[in-house]
């Protein structure tokens, strides 16, 4: 029996995992350099680099391996070179601190870039005062989880993106936090991904940025104090679920900003003390409902070109305006929404005011006309002014009327 | 008095129509809404009337101007790809359309100041030479944005 079972251990020790070995690379480890190891690295391999600093950037991963930080290693690529390029498909990159790129008009030098390839897995990561953080180009079916992306603070125009897309598909972007970039994840022609539980913060321009990308979702996110929270541009089929707006004020600044998108669901998110909340033109079937807005100075813009919309169940609480329209707005339904300012009535008791509410106000009319008048915003003239409109309305448009306001906030 | 008088030359140059700096990370392009931020792509459009109108892509500037009356702009300005940040005119720049070097909107469009040099990076990094009436007709007929 214990014979047996010996001759079973031997078996499964000589055959099976055989091809997969682990290499050190340390002070006092078999490999004193990271190239070292990688050129003697077989598919499938692991290499495990020890706390230190290692000088050899960039590193090139050409082959399939698992490249782990153990004590948080850090690759300094000083200020002129890339810090790890993968070249390779099933790439893992896992535990190290990637330094000091360096910033150039001529090259988008990255912290990690992953080239042409697939079934990667960057986890772990610390990215410090990289240009670029996470490049990945021509990629497809790979996961971006865990890391730290810390780059220059507010206010310098010379940026790249913290987490950067381009004809990429099927990538799981998770749990990291980006700040101090131009924007936070960048999507061009990036398609079929998904943006979950990430903080994206203090970003020169957005926090979330897609252009020419579809079918992509992004969920639970927190997007606070960028210079816009997110822009959704030349996109279709983009669903935006759980994500907190919060705190992106300034003469540009929007929560979500949507320019010529299709088909979009925008659902169950809270838009909070945002210059404006959202901002939306050229945008038809987009799908507005459970948000919350709160605090902002606009809740919602539409301008011109938006068709076949609906806002529905969402709440509008404590907004300086809760809805500006410029253009044609009568394709587009709104109903069912709680309005803070709504002042009817429920005869019938079944939690729906019996007259409809018109969100526009004549301010807001005025104050688009003529953007210098906000400062009589809060005067007695202009409460006149409103209530007069809202008693016999005359300019502001009648198409953009919700027929069933809530009489109640809808509890989330 | 001498200070006043300074105070009041500064005024007067302070209110002339011109060219503004681009403020990056903080004014909006007119035409798309994006936050500008890339100074090597950046462009402006000033009226006779002094207004001024930033863009955050030179693709966005020759969109909206297309429909326009050009000589209703005293500037059209567009950012030098060699120097980044330095607004050049808009009129007589060379444009290159590479693969390579791609631009804000997607338009894949850079400008340079010096001719040589935009045939010098066509050379490194392969694409299309345009001057601006050419650009405008290439972009009116939507063949060079995407989708």
């Amino acid at each position: 029996m214990i014979r047996q079972l010996l001759f079973l251990a031997l078996i499964l020790l000589l055959s099976g995992p055989a091809a997969t070995r682990t290499l050190h690379v340390g002070p006092g480890q078999s490999y004193s350099s990271i190239r070292r190891a990688l050129d003697a690295a077989g598919t499938g391999d692991r290499i495990i680099v020890h706390a230190g600093t290692y000088q050899e950037c960039p590193v090139v991963i050409d082959r399939s391996i698992t490249l782990s930080g153990y004590g948080l290693p850090i690759l300094d690529a000083q200020g002129e070179r890339e810090g790890v390029i993968i070249e390779a498909d099933s790439v893992t990159v896992e535990g190290f601190e990637i330094r000091h790129t360096g910033y150039s008009y001529i090259e988008d030098r990255a912290g990690i870039r992953v080239k042409r390839n697939k079934a990667f897995t960057i986890r772990n990561n610390r990215l410090i005062l990289t240009f670029f953080g996470i490049y990945l180009e021509h990629a497809r079916s790979g996961v971006v989880e865990n890391n730290a992306i810390l780059g220059k603070p507010l206010g310098e125009a010379n940026s790249g993106n913290g987490i950067h897309l381009w004809y990429c598909s099927e990538v799981d972007i998770r749990n990291n936090l980006i700040r101090g970039h131009r924007d936070g994840i960048y999507f061009e022609f990036a398609t079929d991904s998904r943006i979950r539980n990430n903080i994206s913060e203090d970003n020169l321009r957005y926090g979330l940025h897609f252009m020419f990308s579809n079918d992509d979702i992004y969920t639970g996110n927190t997007f606070r104090e960028n210079g816009a929270g997110v822009a959704v541009m030349f996109s279709r089929r983009i669903r935006m679920l759980h994500n907190l707006f919060h705190l992106n004020w300034g003469q540009a600044a929007y929560g979500l900003l949507l320019k010529e998108i299709y088909d979009a669901e925008i659902r169950e998110n809270t838009f909070q003390k945002n210059t404006i909340g959202i901002f939306t033109e050229g945008s038809n079937r987009i799908h507005y409902e459970d948000n919350d807005f709160l605090q902002n100075g606009w809740a919602v813009k539409v301008a011109g070109g938006c068709d076949q919309n609906t806002f529905i169940r969402n709440n509008f609480i404590g907004n300086s305006f809760d809805f500006a329209a410029i253009g044609n707005m009568s394709s587009n339904r709104i109903e069912q929404n709680f309005w803070g300012d709504y002042t009817g009535y429920d005869l019938d008791k079944d939690g729906t005011g019996d007259v409809p509410y018109r969100p526009v106000k004549l301010f807001n009319y005025i104050v688009d006309q003529t953007p210098e008048t906000i400062i009589l915003m809060r005067s007695l003239l202009v409460e006149i002014l409103n209530f007069s409109e809202k008693v016999s309305p005359v300019l502001t448009p009648a198409d953009v009327s919700d027929a069933l306001p809530r009489m109640h906030r809808y509890g989330r | 008095m001498r200070t006043l008088l300074i105070l009041f030359t500064l005024s007067i140059l302070a209110c002339s129509p011109g060219p503004q700096s681009i403020r990056y990370g903080e004014d909006a392009c007119y035409f798309c809404k994006m936050t500008i931020v890339d100074q090597q792509h950046s462009a402006e459009a000033v009226t006779a009337k002094g207004k001024v109108y930033k863009f955050d892509a030179i693709e966005c500037l020759v969109q909206y101007i297309i429909p326009l009356d050009e000589a209703t702009f005293t500037h059209l300005l567009v950012a030098d790809f060699d120097q980044p940040g330095s607004l050049i005119d808009a009129r007589t720049a060379s444009y290159l359309v590479s693969p390579n070097l791609p631009s804000p909107m997607g338009a894949f469009l850079n400008a340079f100041d010096n001719p040589n040099r935009s045939a010098s990076v066509l050379h490194e990094q392969s694409g299309t030479l345009y001057s601006w009436d050419s650009l405008k007709e290439n972009m009116a007929s939507n063949s060079l944005m995407p989708r």
